[in-house]
C-alpha cells in the first residue's frame, strides 16, 4: 500500500512537471479568450508551436514531422546521392590537367603565389610539384580525366564538372561544416536535412536522410555534416552502419517475438495516447508516430541494407564484396535506398588527405590506391541509375572539402620523402551528374598551375544554391525561423550555376 | 492669342485651392470658438462661408482647366472633382443656413463638420493626384507599410528574349534594369542621395557630387563600376554593404557596358556581347515537363484520403492540381485497386506501381490516365500483351518498364505515341532482343541498360 501511495505522489509530481511554462501560458492565453495575441505574445516562439498548442491547424506535418510535402516548383531531381571524399582529392591528379606546372616541376614557387596567404601546413618557399598522372580527353564532351579514374573516363558525358570551385576554410572540420552546412561553425543544418525538411520522406519506412560511411573512420567534423542544426532534429542524417546491423538494436532480442514487441509498443502508445488526451501536446502524436515507425523500419531497413541478394553482374559492376566496409558496397546501397524512396543518402569516404607524409599519403601511389578504390564504384553507381532510369530524377554530387596546392608540401620547413599536396582553398574540381545537370558541361577555369580560379568561379553557396534550385526550391525562400530571425542554407550568399542547369 | 490663359488658370489651380481651404477652416473653426459675447462670431461666420464659397467655386473652375489641359484621366480625378462641387455648394449652403440665424446651434455645429470633412477628403484627394498616392506611406517605416498592407513591387532585373537577346539595346534593357535593381532607391530624382540619380541615361551622365561616374571605355576608372568592385567593407564600397548587392553577372555586364562606349543606343551584339555574360537574364521558354492544364488545387481531404488507402500522393508542386501517386508502401496493390485511382485519374501525373501485384490487366485501366505523364511498372508480372494500350495516353513522357516481361514487338507497338520520350526496359527480354537486333529506328529513346565496366589490369595493381 505504502508503494502505491509513493507511485501516486510520484505521478502527481510528474504531472505538475509535465505543466510546463509553455503550458501555463498558452491556458492562459486561450482562456482569456484572446487567442489572436498569441503570435504577439510568444513572439519568441516559433508559430508552429503555438498551432500546436493551442490545438488549431494541427497539420499532418506536427504528427508526422517526415510526411511528405511537395516542393514550391517542380524539382528536376527527387533524392540526392552525395559522395563526399573526406580529407579532399587532389584536383590536380584527377580533373584539372595542367601541363604548365610539370615544366615548374621541383622549381621553387613564385613568391606571387604565397604573398599574403596562409596554408595549412606550407612554410617558407615551397618547391612546385608536377601533376603525377597521365590526362587524356574523353567522351563526346572531351572531358580531361586521369589515369587515375580509368572507369570513370567511360562515364564523363553524363557528367558536369565545376573546375573552380572556391572554399574560405583550409582545415577538414570547418571546411567539412562548410560544405555540408554552409557554415563553418557549427549550429546548421546540413544540406540534407535541409532537404528532408522541406520535402519529407517518400517511404514511410524508412528514414529520410541515411549517412553511410567508409574508409575507416567518420568525417573530421564529426556527425556535425549530417545533424539538423536548429531543425527538429527529426530531420538529421541517420548513420547506418556499412557492416553488421545496419541500425544497432533493431533486430528483436533473442527470445522477443515480433509479436512481443507489438505488444510492448502498443502499449507504450496507449500510454502516450491517454497522456496526449490529457495534455493535447501534439509532440506526443509525433512520438507514437516514431515508434510506429521504428516497429516498421525492422522489417525494411535490413532488407534494403542488405546487397547479398543483388545479382552477380551488379556485383562485379560495382566491384562490391558483401559483409565488407566498403565505398563499393556504399554505392550500391545508396542505389537501393534511393530506389526505396529515400530522399537523401550521404556517402563520406575518408583517406584523402594526400600530404605526402607516409607511403598512403602520397599523391603518386597511396591516391592511386584511393582512387582504385572509388573508380569503379561510383562509376557503377552513375550507369545503374541511368539503366534503371533512376538518374532522370536523382541528383549525384561528388567532391570533397576543399582542393590541393600546386605545391609540394615542406611540413616545418622541411623536404618531405614522399610527394604531397597541402590543403587549397582557392580552385578545386568537384562534379554533379543527373536529375537536371546538365550532361557533358564544365564550368571553371583555373590559372595554368591550378592555383585559382581565374574565370567562372563557383563558391560553395552557388553549389548550395544549385542543389537547392534542382530539388525545387528557391534558396531565397527556403527558410526556417529561429531566434527571431529566418535562416537560409545559403544564408545571404549564393547565385544560380546556370552554366550546369540542363 | 489668350489660349495660355487656360493652362495657366489650370495650373494654378494647386495654388487658388489653398483659399477656401484656409477660410472655410477658420469659418468652421469660428463656429466652435468660445465667445465672449453670444453670437458675436456670427457675422464673420457668415462672410467665411461666403468668401468661402466664392474661393471653392474659383479654385474649381481652375480645377476644372487643369483637368482640361493636363491629360488627367477622368477616372482619377472624378471624385476629387465632385468633393470641390459638393465643398463650394455646401460653403454657399452654409452661408444661407446661418444668414436665417440668429444664434448657432449644434445642428449648424454638425453641417460645418461636415462641410469640414468633405473639404478634407478633397483636399487629400487632390494632394494625390499631385504628390503620388503613396506620398505619406513612403517615408514609413517598411515594416510599417507592409503591416499598412502596402507591397512594394520589387524591381525586375533585366529579361531578356531567348530568340532576340542581342537586338536589345544594352543600355535601356540591361543596364538600366540593373541600376533600378540596385542603385535607384537612393538614386533618383526625389532622393538624390550625393547628387546623384541613376535613373535615366542623362541623371547617368551628369554623375553626382564628385563629378563624373562614368569613363567610356574604361571600367576601372569609372566610378560606376569601380565602386561595385570594392571591398564590401570599404566605406565607398556601393550598394551599402546592407542594401542588396548586384550579381556577379550584373557588375559583368556594367563592367562590359562601359569598355564597350558606355553608349545609350547600343544593342547587345553591336557591343559584342557573348551569350554566356547575359545567360541568367534570358527568359527560357522551358516547355514545363508536366502538362499544362488549369485545374483547380487538389483539396487537402481528398488528399488524405489517398494517404489513408496507404498511397503515397503529393502534389506535383505547391498549388499545383496535377499528382504524384506511389504505391512505395503498398506492394499488395492490384489491378482491381485500380479503382481506388480512378476518381482521380485526371490529375495524376506520377504514377508508380512498381513492385505491387499488378498485371497486364491494369494496362486496360489506366489508358484513361489522360494527364499521366511519368509511370513506372517495374518488377511487375506485366508480360506486356497490351501494351499498346498505353499508347493512347495523350501525356506520357517516361515509360519504366525494368524487370517485366516485356518484348521488344510490344514496345514497337508504343511508336504511335506522339509524347513518349524515353522508355526504359533493364533486364527485360526486350532488352536482350535489342541488343540482337542492332539498330531499331523508334520515336523515343530506348535505355536497354545491362551495363559494364571491363576489367582493367590496373583494377588489381596496388601500388
Amino acid at each position: 500500500m505504502k508503494h502505491l501511495e509513493k507511485l501516486l505522489a510520484e505521478l502527481a509530481v510528474q504531472k505538475l512537471q509535465n505543466q510546463t511554462r509553455r503550458h501555463f501560458l498558452m491556458d492562459c492565453v486561450s482562456k482569456v479568450g484572446v487567442l489572436a495575441m498569441a503570435p504577439l505574445l510568444f513572439g519568441c516562439e516559433p508559430e508552429h508551436l503555438i498551432k500546436k498548442s493551442t490545438g488549431l491547424n494541427l497539420s499532418e506535418r506536427d504528427l508526422n514531422p517526415l510526411a511528405p510535402l511537395p516542393p514550391p516548383f517542380v524539382g528536376k531531381a527527387k533524392s540526392i546521392i552525395y559522395l563526399h571524399m573526406a580529407g579532399a582529392p587532389s584536383q590536380l591528379e584527377l580533373f584539372d590537367y595542367k601541363p604548365e606546372l610539370a615544366r615548374y616541376h621541383d622549381k621553387d614557387c613564385p613568391e606571387s603565389l604565397l604573398e599574403g596567404r596562409k596554408f595549412a601546413f606550407i612554410r617558407g618557399v615551397p618547391k612546385m610539384l608536377g601533376p603525377q598522372a597521365q590526362f587524356a580527353q574523353h567522351g563526346q564532351s572531351g572531358a580531361w580525366v586521369s589515369d587515375y579514374l580509368p572507369h570513370f573516363a567511360k562515364v564523363t558525358d553524363e557528367v558536369a564538372f565545376l573546375k573552380a570551385v572556391h572554399t574560405d576554410q583550409f582545415n577538414h572540420g570547418p571546411a567539412q561544416l562548410f560544405m555540408q552546412t554552409g557554415s563553418p561553425r557549427l549550429g546548421r543544418p546540413s544540406l540534407g536535412s535541409w532537404v528532408t525538411y522541406g520535402l519529407g520522406t517518400e517511404n514511410q519506412n524508412l528514414p529520410g536522410f541515411v549517412v553511410l560511411t567508409s574508409g575507416g573512420k567518420t568525417p573530421d567534423a564529426g556527425k556535425s555534416v549530417w545533424g539538423s542544426g536548429f531543425l527538429p532534429s527529426v530531420y538529421q542524417g541517420v548513420q547506418c552502419r556499412s557492416k553488421g546491423d545496419p541500425v544497432l538494436y533493431l533486430e528483436d532480442p533473442t527470445g522477443m517475438s515480433r509479436d512481443l514487441k507489438k505488444n510492448v509498443i502498443s502499449a507504450i502508445n496507449q500510454v502516450n495516447q491517454e497522456d496526449f488526451e490529457t495534455f493535447g501536446d501534439p509532440e506526443i502524436l509525433a512520438r507514437i508516430n516514431q515508434y510506429e515507425m521504428a516497429y516498421r523500419m525492422q522489417i525494411e531497413v535490413p532488407e534494403v541494407m542488405n546487397i547479398n541478394d543483388e545479382p552477380e553482374h551488379i556485383h562485379e559492376l560495382y566491384g562490391t564484396k558483401p559483409g565488407e566496409e566498403s565505398f563499393a558496397n556504399n554505392c550500391l546501397l545508396a542505389r537501393k535506398l534511393v530506389e526505396k524512396g529515400v530522399r537523401v543518402v550521404q556517402l563520406y569516404d575518408w583517406g584523402w588527405d594526400t600530404h605526402g607524409t607516409d607511403h598512403d599519403g602520397s599523391i603518386d601511389k597511396g591516391l592511386r590506391n584511393k582512387c582504385r578504390e572509388i573508380d569503379r564504384p561510383m562509376s557503377a553507381l552513375l550507369l545503374d541509375l541511368k539503366q534503371r532510369g533512376l538518374l532522370e530524377e536523382t541528383l549525384v554530387v561528388w567532391g570533397g572539402e576543399f582542393g590541393r596546392t600546386p605545391m609540394q608540401e615542406n611540413r616545418e620547413g622541411k623536404v618531405q620523402s614522399f610527394m604531397g599536396r597541402d590543403h587549397h582553398v582557392d580552385a578545386f574540381t568537384m562534379w554533379m551528374a543527373g536529375g537536371g545537370v546538365k550532361k557533358g558541361a564544365s564550368y571553371g577555369i583555373t590559372d595554368d598551375f591550378g592555383f585559382s580560379g581565374v574565370d567562372e568561379r563557383v563558391s560553395v553557396h552557388d553549389l548550395h544554391a544549385t542543389i537547392l534550385q534542382l530539388m525545387g526550391f528557391n534558396h531565397e525562400k527556403f527558410t526556417y525561423d529561429f531566434q527571431g530571425r529566418p535562416f537560409r542554407l545559403t544564408d545571404v550568399h549564393g547565385e544560380l550555376i546556370h552554366a550546369v542547369l540542363a | 492669342m489668350l489660349e495660355f490663359l487656360g493652362p495657366l488658370l489650370g495650373r494654378m489651380h494647386p495654388l487658388l485651392v489653398h483659399l477656401p481651404i484656409g477660410i472655410l477652416v477658420f469659418g468652421i473653426v469660428l463656429c466652435f470658438f468660445p465667445q465672449r459675447e453670444k453670437n458675436s462670431f456670427l457675422p464673420a461666420i457668415r462672410l467665411a462661408f461666403l468668401l468661402g464659397g466664392i474661393a471653392a467655386f474659383g479654385a474649381g473652375i481652375s480645377g476644372f482647366l487643369q483637368y482640361q489641359f493636363e491629360g488627367f484621366a477622368w477616372e482619377d480625378i472624378q471624385i476629387h472633382l465632385f468633393g470641390g462641387v459638393f465643398t463650394a455648394l455646401g460653403s454657399f449652403g452654409l452661408f444661407f443656413h446661418f444668414r436665417k440665424k440668429e444664434t448657432i446651434q449644434s445642428k449648424s455645429k454638425v453641417f460645418a463638420l461636415g462641410l469640414g470633412l468633405i473639404l478634407a477628403v478633397t483636399g487629400h484627394l487632390g494632394g494625390s493626384l499631385t504628390h503620388g498616392e503613396n506620398y505619406f506611406t513612403e517615408v514609413l517605416p517598411k515594416e510599417f507599410q507592409s503591416f499598412l498592407g502596402i507591397e512594394i513591387e520589387p524591381e525586375k532585373g533585366p529579361q531578356l528574349a531567348e530568340e532576340s537577346w542581342e537586338e536589345a539595346v544594352f543600355y535601356s534593357e540591361v543596364i538600366q534594369p540593373i541600376l533600378n535593381q540596385n542603385c535607384k532607391s537612393c538614386h533618383n530624382p526625389k532622393n538624390k542621395k550625393g547628387e546623384l540619380d541613376l535613373t535615366t541615361i542623362k541623371g547617368l551622365m551628369t554623375g553626382g557630387e564628385d563629378g563624373v561616374i562614368l569613363t567610356a571605355g574604361d571600367a576601372q576608372h569609372s566610378e560606376l563600376f569601380a565602386r561595385l568592385i570594392l571591398p564590401k567593407g570599404d566605406k565607398k564600397h556601393m550598394p551599402p554593404s546592407e542594401k542588396r548587392q548586384p550579381s556577379k553577372a550584373e557588375i559583368a555586364l556594367i563592367e562590359s557596358w562601359i569598355k564597350a562606349g558606355g553608349k545609350a543606343d547600343q544593342t547587345l551584339a553591336e557591343a559584342g556581347i557573348s551569350r554566356n555574360l547575359v545567360e541568367p537574364f534570358i527568359q527560357k521558354t522551358e516547355i514545363p515537363f508536366y502538362p499544362i492544364i488549369q485545374l483547380p488545387v487538389f483539396p487537402t481531404d481528398s488528399l488524405a484520403q489517398l494517404k489513408r488507402l496507404g498511397f503515397f500522393a503529393e502534389l506535383i508542386e505547391s498549388g499545383s492540381g496535377l499528382l504524384k501517386v506511389t504505391c512505395i508502401n503498398l506492394p499488395e496493390f492490384q489491378d482491381s485497386d485500380w479503382e481506388k485511382l480512378a476518381p482521380v485519374k485526371n490529375r495524376i501525373a506520377y504514377l508508380d506501381l512498381s513492385g505491387t501485384k499488378v498485371s497486364d490487366a491494369i494496362l486496360d485501366s489506366l489508358k484513361g490516365f489522360s494527364t499521366l505523364t511519368v509511370l513506372k511498372l517495374n518488377e511487375t508480372v506485366i508480360s506486356g500483351n497490351s501494351l499498346e494500350k498505353l499508347s493512347q495516353l495523350p501525356n506520357l513522357k517516361l515509360l519504366y518498364l525494368n524487370k517485366t516481361g516485356v518484348n521488344l514487338a510490344q514496345i514497337q507497338q508504343l511508336a504511335s505515341n506522339q509524347s513518349l520520350e524515353k522508355v526504359f526496359i533493364f533486364d527485360t527480354p526486350a532488352s536482350a532482343e535489342f541488343l540482337n537486333s542492332g539498330k531499331l529506328s523508334l520515336p523515343f529513346l530506348l535505355e536497354t541498360g545491362n551495363y559494364q565496366l571491363p576489367k582493367l589490369p590496373t583494377d588489381t595493381i596496388v601500388y
